[in-house]
């Protein structure tokens, strides 16, 4: 097999890097106030940016589109105001904007970008080529649907994208957001898996509020610069990249990649108990909010709905929450050892999907993957459609939710829209 | 918890008043903070919301504020435009930006408070006064009611604010210091913001509370685009208006008579020429004259000039009095008692009679000449005016009934017993003033005219006799022309340069080709009679600064004088009111009635009282003739132009959407023997040629149905109504306008003022 055609090997066992690099950072203990933070009212779209400065991300490029416009904009003021040192550039369209992301991670540069609705599903052909020539990189997507013309919060988007081979995380907040790109990086250096960070649209990428913002030595001990594989371009040893590869061995690089790809999860777990250990705030794949064996309902939230339905729970101890933050690859694993463990009834107790996308089928995305997750257990799962093109979910509608008599499971249910 | 909703249009500011806010408050108080904007879609006037929660702990509820304790109104209109106090907590307060006092709003809720926060910004020179940015007012009237502290918060809105940081401050301060006071509201904010654990550690949610009420739409699959989406009425974010409208053409609310010249041309191009001449005709009775020697006001200002050159409208006037004056006209019965006298036949006095005469008046004029027509009579000649033509125009006023008695000079005097009212109209037929020394041995222009036209006195000049004539005025050009026919060398000395010249340009142009010689730049300094002969002293001239006439001031060359021998001098220098008919009281000319101790009312109108054109005098004749009939009638009279705001300036037309095309012009024939040949030189145009010139108009402020703004509308608001009317639809069209920009003739304008719609 020619050089240029050997798959990428499998680097390390473990996930080791922050213990041994951290050196003399002093680790933060859970919960605020964070040392070597400061605190900052920024909206979500703004953390992004931060988070993109802080991991020295240098390469850009560009296109805007509501609602996520303002994240390259932020950023390319940073750069003009030397705050940033990145390269800028402003591209014809999204397609280009992914072409040029796949460009400049080749040439081993750390690349950021950002989206929304029709500017990735107009990427969808490069989202591909990005993942499968393993290339490394965090892309925030702020998701809102395509037609009828929306520009509100909407998953569908970067769920119509969870089969190109990109890692997808959900965030619950502004300072979700800024973490998990930091996170999104190691992971994605780590394995050299492209990662998608997702907020919603205006609940989050609009929304000013309360984060800290680490200092740059503490981001900078967590993840170090970007690995040289000696698979960049190089103007000196030119070599030719996506050139034809033959069915005998095409399917090895999809076994490497499985064999990646089946990672994330335990990497994700790993990487967001150093960042607590770090920075003081703990991340995993997912994270359980009031399951015990008493309880008997469980609502299962991506994003922003989560925050409501926590404040919704507060009067009902036996209500739950399962919060998927790691959507893709989906932490199957995570959830049933959970569930497998909490003591909770499977003959009583009702999980409850909660989905903000559509996506031509049945069920939605969430639903589809717990029921995937849940296969030879006996779990009583069902589906609730609520929010979808940005459609307020208030604390009554999680409390329809919550009230809603629930019997059959194959019955998909649209709360606000009996 | 505390939860704040703020209500304002997009352009106001809000969201990044509630983002400065929630810095305000995480720093003052250590608060944890949200604030996030709901709109529609990003756009200057669209309602909006914003929303900002407060919290000692951390903030569980991402969704909009349901249960407000304090609702902040950026723009007191949309009050009346949706349900913005809805969910306000008992015992909430209410932030108005408003001038009246808050016992206007009692009705709402406890605690109410104005601010007149749109007074204080555009004083600051903060937005404008239709779309005004409060922001800052609105933030430092929140500091006034929360209790805190204005300085720092002056600094945060300093540092924040995208622009006029200084302004910004000062409005705030301003406004922190302007907060009116409910009489029985209390400042409950202040207590719930220091005493936090006395809000419950809520998520803001009540269980009272209501699921939006947002409508299903029944069965829908996809919107309808054929007509407005009927989920997304923007109508409420227009901060201006676009509506269809009278908008008078430039051609129209120039012409002195008052002819709606875009109406009459129209008629044309549809081939309707008939009607185009009724149209005329009901506001200027000399068509033929006119369409001949009028300097056409019509196309001096036309659109078309921007694009190639004006429309020939004066061609087609005078096709259509030469081609449709033929038809019967019946005597207007005579239904008024008030006997009517007018002096003067000139277009001015005939004019008036005609239009008294249509109101039912008996009408006598009294013409001093033999025959009726003032100066069109005696002061153009033949070859720009023939005889037949006038005949035939005055011909048909006088079978309306208008008596007309010729070589009357008479008086107010003699008439005073007779009739119930005069109009005088006696025009200025008299030669103005040089005021050079023996200026009485040169011969008037006006005379000159009038003896050979009625006479055919030629007043000496022999074939080979040098003439000269003074001025350059349209007299000027027309002695020099008649004084050429009668075979002699003319000349025309002018004391201004040719761009300075009265006289209608191609006047002189064909007076050029004719032969007659410009001496441009000299005046006049004496004047000697030797045998035959006149010896003129003339000096050359040079132009000095405008004077008031905007025109630029001659001033003699020193040292440049020079003499001329000629045969005859005439001078044609201007021309001033005969004011014969007053005599024996000390009336002075002016428009209108005249303020006299007579019995009965005098008016006076036409050249008299300015207006040197036939159809200024046309226009006078028309507006006295209803004064006179106002006076009678008891009325009052006023003759304001209609929406003389809306005239259709070139910048308000869309010339994308026009091709340039040339014109048809009047051929010039000059004659190739110019001695005894009095034919008229300009001929007229074919009917082909009208209808096509007609074709040229851009019917300038007149919809001509080409369906643009229906085609531009991006929300589907224009439409035909049952009556295949263009309409707009205020509940959907939310000011944007396109259709204002692409209308082809600006039939389209945008008020800032909202329109009354059904």
């Amino acid at each position: 097999m020619p050089e240029y055609m050997e798959p990428v090997i499998e680097r390390s066992k473990h996930f080791t890097r922050p213990e041994t690099k951290a050196g003399g950072i002093r680790a933060n203990k859970p919960g605020p106030p964070y040392a070597r933070h400061t605190q900052q009212i920024l909206k979500g779209n703004f953390a992004a940016a931060e988070g993109a400065r802080l991991s020295r991300a240098g390469f850009i490029p560009a296109y805007p589109i509501t609602p996520q416009t303002t994240i390259i904009e932020s950023i390319a003021t940073m750069i003009r105001n030397g705050k940033m040192d990145a390269t800028f550039i402003n591209m014809d369209s999204e397609h280009s904007v992914f072409a040029a992301a796949m460009g400049g991670a080749q040439a081993g540069e750390r690349v950021f970008t950002a989206t929304s609705g029709q500017g990735l599903f107009y990427a969808h052909e490069v989202l591909h080529a990005i993942a499968h020539f393993r290339l490394p990189m965090v892309v925030c997507n702020v998701g809102r649907p395509s037609i009828p013309w929306n520009i509100w919060s909407d998953q569908s988007d970067s769920i119509a994208q969870r089969d190109t081979g990109w890692v997808q995380f959900y965030g619950e907040s502004g300072q979700e957001v800024l973490d998990s790109i930091l996170q999104g990086y190691v992971l994605a250096e780590e394995l050299d898996i492209p990662v998608m960070v997702v907020l919603d649209a205006f609940y989050q990428s609009h929304t000013s509020e309360n984060v800290w913002v680490p200092d740059q030595d503490l981001v900078d001990a967590f993840l170090p610069e970007k690995p040289v594989r000696g698979t960049e371009i190089d103007l000196t040893h030119p070599k030719s990249m996506g050139g034809m590869v033959s069915p005998e061995h095409y399917e090895d690089f999809n076994y490497t990649y499985w064999k990646d790809i089946n990672r994330v999860e335990d990497l994700t777990n790993r990487i967001g108990k150093a960042f607590g250990d770090q920075f003081g705030r703990p991340y995993g794949a997912i994270e359980a909010i009031n399951i015990h064996p008493g309880t008997k309902k469980i609502l299962i939230t991506l994003a922003t709905i989560t925050t409501t339905a926590r404040g919704v729970v507060t009067n009902h101890p036996d209500v739950g929450i399962l919060k998927v933050r790691l959507f893709k690859p989906f932490p199957r694993k995570s959830i049933v050892d959970l569930l497998m463990t909490s003591g909770i009834d499977p003959e009583t107790c009702q999980l409850i999907t909660v989905d903000r996308n559509f996506l031509g089928d049945n069920e939605g995305a969430l639903h589809q993957e717990m029921r995937r997750a849940l296969y030879g257990h006996q779990f009583k799962l069902y589906g609730i459609f609520a929010g979808l093109g940005g459609k307020d979910i208030p604390p009554v509608t999680i409390q329809k939710v919550i009230d809603r008599k629930l019997e059959d499971p194959n019955e998909i249910i649209w709360i606000d829209n009996e | 918890m505390i939860e704040i909703r703020g209500h304002a249009r997009g352009g106001q500011g809000m969201v990044t008043a509630f983002e400065i806010l929630a810095k305000i408050f995480s720093k003052v108080g250590g608060y944890q903070v949200q604030a996030f904007p709901a709109f529609g879609v990003e756009r200057t006037g669209a309602p909006i919301m914003a929303f900002l929660r407060l919290a000692k702990d951390q903030i569980l509820n991402r969704s909009n504020v349901y249960a407000p304790h304090l609702v902040v109104v950026f723009d007191e209109s949309l009050i009346e435009q949706m349900d913005v106090f809805g969910g306000l907590r008992s015992g909430g307060s209410v932030l108005i930006n408003s001038n009246k006092h808050p016992s206007e709003f009692k009705h709402i809720a406890e605690n109410v408070f104005t601010i007149p926060a749109t007074r204080i910004s555009v004083k600051q020179g903060l937005g404008s006064a239709s779309l005004p940015i409060v922001n800052a007012a609105m933030m430092g009237a929140m500091m006034r009611i929360f209790h805190e502290n204005i300085d720092f918060a002056a600094e945060v809105i300093r540092e924040n604010v995208p622009a006029k940081p200084d302004a910004n401050a000062r409005s705030a301060r301003i406004a922190f210091s302007s907060v009116v006071k409910g009489t029985s509201a209390r400042y409950t904010l202040p207590e719930l913001l220091s005493h936090p654990e006395q809000i419950t550690r809520s998520n803001g949610f009540d269980k009272s509370q209501k699921a939006s009420g947002i409508k299903r739409e029944p069965d829908a699959r996809v919107p309808v685009w054929d007509k407005p989406m009927t989920i997304n009425k923007t109508g409420n974010w227009r901060v201006v208006t676009p509506t269809f409208g009278d908008h008078p053409p430039p051609c129209t609310h120039n012409c002195p008579a008052g002819t709606d010249v875009r109406l009459f041309v129209k008629h044309v191009s549809e081939g309707k020429l008939q009607e185009a001449y009724e149209v005329i005709n009901q506001t200027n009775p000399f068509p033929a004259v006119c369409g001949r020697v009028c300097p056409h006001f019509c196309q001096q200002n036309c659109n078309r000039l921007a694009l190639d050159e004006e429309l020939n409208i004066a061609g087609m006037e005078r096709y259509l009095g030469d081609h449709f004056a033929d038809q019967e006209i019946e005597q207007k019965p005579v239904t008024q008692k008030e006997k009517i006298a007018i002096i003067g036949s000139g277009p001015a006095g005939l004019t008036a009679a005609l239009r008294l005469r249509q109101k039912g008046y008996p009408v006598t004029v009294f013409e001093a000449h033999s025959k009726p027509g003032g100066m069109m009579r005696i002061g153009i000649p033949q070859f720009r005016l023939p005889e037949d033509v006038l005949d035939r125009e005055i011909d048909r006023i006088v079978l309306t009934g208008v008596e007309i008695q010729s070589n009357r000079k008479v008086t107010l005097a003699e008439l005073e017993s007779d009739f119930d009212a005069v109009v005088v109209a006696t025009g200025s037929p008299l030669g103005a003033q040089m005021y050079v020394p023996n200026e009485e041995l040169a011969l008037d222009g006006l005379k000159f005219l009038h003896d050979f036209k009625m006479h055919e006195i030629r007043n000496g000049i022999q074939p080979g006799d040098r003439v000269m004539v003074i001025g350059g005025g349209n007299t000027a050009i027309d002695v020099a022309r008649t004084a050429r026919r009668l075979g002699a060398d003319s000349m025309i000395y002018y004391r201004r340069s040719k761009k300075e010249m009265p006289a209608i340009p191609s006047e002189v142009r064909e007076a050029e080709a004719e032969g007659v010689t410009l001496q441009l730049l000299h005046a006049p300094v004496s004047i000697m009679k030797n045998g035959r002969d006149f010896k003129v002293v003339m000096t050359r001239m040079k132009l000095g600064e405008p004077d008031k006439s905007g025109r630029r001031r001659p001033i003699p060359i020193a040292g440049s004088e020079m003499e001329i021998t000629v045969q005859h001098v005439i001078k044609a220098t201007g021309q001033k009111p005969d004011s014969f008919a007053f005599s024996g009281t000390n009336l002075k000319p002016k428009h209108g009635q005249l303020e006299s101790s007579h019995r009965i009312p005098v008016f006076c109108a036409g050249d008299m009282v300015g207006g040197a054109t036939v159809t200024e005098s046309i226009g006078s004749g028309n507006r006295i003739a209803k004064e006179v009939d106002a006076f009678f009638r008891m009325e009052e009279f006023t003759n304001d132009v209609p929406n003389a705001d809306r005239i259709v300036t070139p910048e308000k037309m869309n010339f994308t959407y026009y091709l340039p095309a040339p014109g048809y012009h009047n051929e010039e024939i000059i004659p190739k023997e110019i001695t005894g040949n009095f034919d008229e030189v300009v001929t007229g145009l074919s009917r082909e040629e009208v209808l096509a010139e007609a074709n040229r108009c851009l019917h300038c402020g007149d919809c001509s149905d080409c369906g643009n703004c229906i085609n531009y509308c991006p929300d589907a608001a224009i439409y035909y109504d049952d009556h295949n009317r263009l309409r707009i639809d205020y509940d959907y069209c939310k000011g944007c306008g396109i259709c204002f920009a692409e209308c082809p003739c600006g039939a389209i304008q945008l008020t800032s003022e909202e329109v009354e719609y059904a």
